[in-house]
């Protein structure tokens, strides 16, 4: 391991990467608020947040992959939200608590391999434990529980495929090139 | 009030109504922080752009769960709706009202934030005008090469995150030459008060939040 805490470097490039994700994707809430209006009139509106979770989540495992300590998956995401908190989106400090769960449910995926395996099967279980971990929120702060059995399902896989493309496979290929640039271990 | 105190006071409200459905008592709370809004004098405009840019989910989650889930719940699916805009404008309560250097600053002064934490986030938070021309810059370049690049392209954050690696080693190097020690203690020009009477107003509030959503149906 290269050092136990976070230093000052650290956190200002987390804090920038969740900028650089916050500005780069900012497009994509375009893309939720059209899918939301497109799938609404067959009552599928919802699932149009499954399909973009994976983009909300992307600053968490690339942390992950970039620092290689325990917490900073946790911190990189969580200081996305707060980024997002202070430039002013519609969730103000509720981001704070979305960033709480996300950040956490992307750590779990680092913890489950003890912090030692970086690799596809990192990919794989940060997708896994993200998507059941915000599902559960989810479940609560939108009611899921009188959504229809189908739904549910559908609404489950579809957010597993969004983060495995967006904050697992797209995260890892900028890895993949940060590695090749030797901008990062490998 | 205190802006530490006004945040925690958020999440916790934010964080009981996830778990409560009492329609009613989100109303309240929603009229409560418009008044906060109107009291500060913060932009009509601004406040109904957020309450109509939040229509989009709230609509699609009524008709969801109204028309297409299987007990067509229309009260359910109101009091969700309710609680997003809980969530919209007492987030608002909080972002609009509060300078982000104030916040920073309590988070750090009143809660023992490390100040690592605090200037770390403040420096990264003041390079988002540079980051927004970098990420126009790259875009550009790549288009004079004939290579358009989405959002969803890898080389895109490659060469951004290239330039973030740069920026964090110069501004830490440009802190710690200034004197920025981690964990060192320091003295605050402008210092956060922390008063009883935030205390008080912050402990009523409270108060009144848990009456209104145990009583209120």
């Amino acid at each position: 391991m290269r050092k136990a805490t976070f230093h000052l470097r650290d956190i200002i490039l987390l804090a920038l990467i969740a900028i650089i994700f916050g500005v780069i994707y900012y497009a994509a809430a375009f893309v939720y608020n059209g899918l939301t209006v497109l799938l609404t009139p067959i009552g599928y509106g919802p699932v149009a947040n499954d399909i973009t979770m994976g983009i909300w989540c992307m600053a968490g495992p690339l942390a992950g992959f970039l620092l290689r300590l325990p917490g900073a998956s946790f911190l990189g995401e969580f200081l996305g939200a707060a980024v997002e908190m202070f430039l002013g989106d519609q969730w103000g400090a509720a981001n704070l608590l979305s960033g709480v769960v996300q950040g956490v449910g992307t750590e779990l995926g680092f913890t489950v391999t003890g912090y030692r395996v970086y690799n596809w099967l990192t990919v794989i279980l940060t997708s896994i434990t993200t998507t059941l971990v915000t599902f559960a929120w989810d479940w609560f702060r939108n009611g899921y529980s009188h959504f229809a059995p189908t739904m549910l399902i559908v609404m489950l896989v579809v957010r597993f495929l969004s983060m495995l493309v967006f904050s697992g496979i797209l995260v890892k290929l900028i890895v993949n090139l940060l590695v090749r640039a030797h901008a990062i271990k490998g | 009030m205190n802006p530490s105190l006004k945040l925690i006071l958020a999440l916790i409200i934010s964080l009981e109504i996830t778990f409560t459905t009492h329609l009613v008592g989100n109303l309240i709370i929603i009229g409560a922080a418009l008044v906060d809004l109107a009291w500060h004098r913060v932009s009509p405009t601004k406040v109904v752009k957020l309450l109509l840019v939040t229509l989009v989910p709230a609509a699609a989650l009524f008709t969801t769960l109204a028309f297409f889930s299987p007990d067509h719940d229309a009260f359910f699916a109101t009091v969700l709706v309710s609680r997003l805009y809980c969530y919209v404008t007492v987030g608002a309560a909080v972002t609009l009202t509060t300078p982000k250097l104030a916040l920073i600053r309590s988070l750090e002064q009143n809660c023992h934030l490390p100040s690592k934490f605090a200037y770390g986030f403040l420096a990264a938070l003041n390079l988002v005008p540079r980051i927004h021309q970098a990420v126009i810059t790259i875009r550009t370049a790549g288009e004079m090469r004939g290579v358009t690049l989405h959002w969803w392209s890898p080389t895109l954050y490659f060469k951004a995150i290239l330039n973030a690696i740069n920026w964090a080693d110069q501004l830490a190097q440009a802190m710690e030459t200034h004197g920025f020690v981690e964990g060192a203690p320091r003295t605050a020009a402008q210092t956060i008060p922390l008063q009883r009477k935030d205390w008080y107003w912050w402990g009523t509030a409270l108060v009144l939040v848990q009456l209104i959503l145990i009583a209120l149906p």
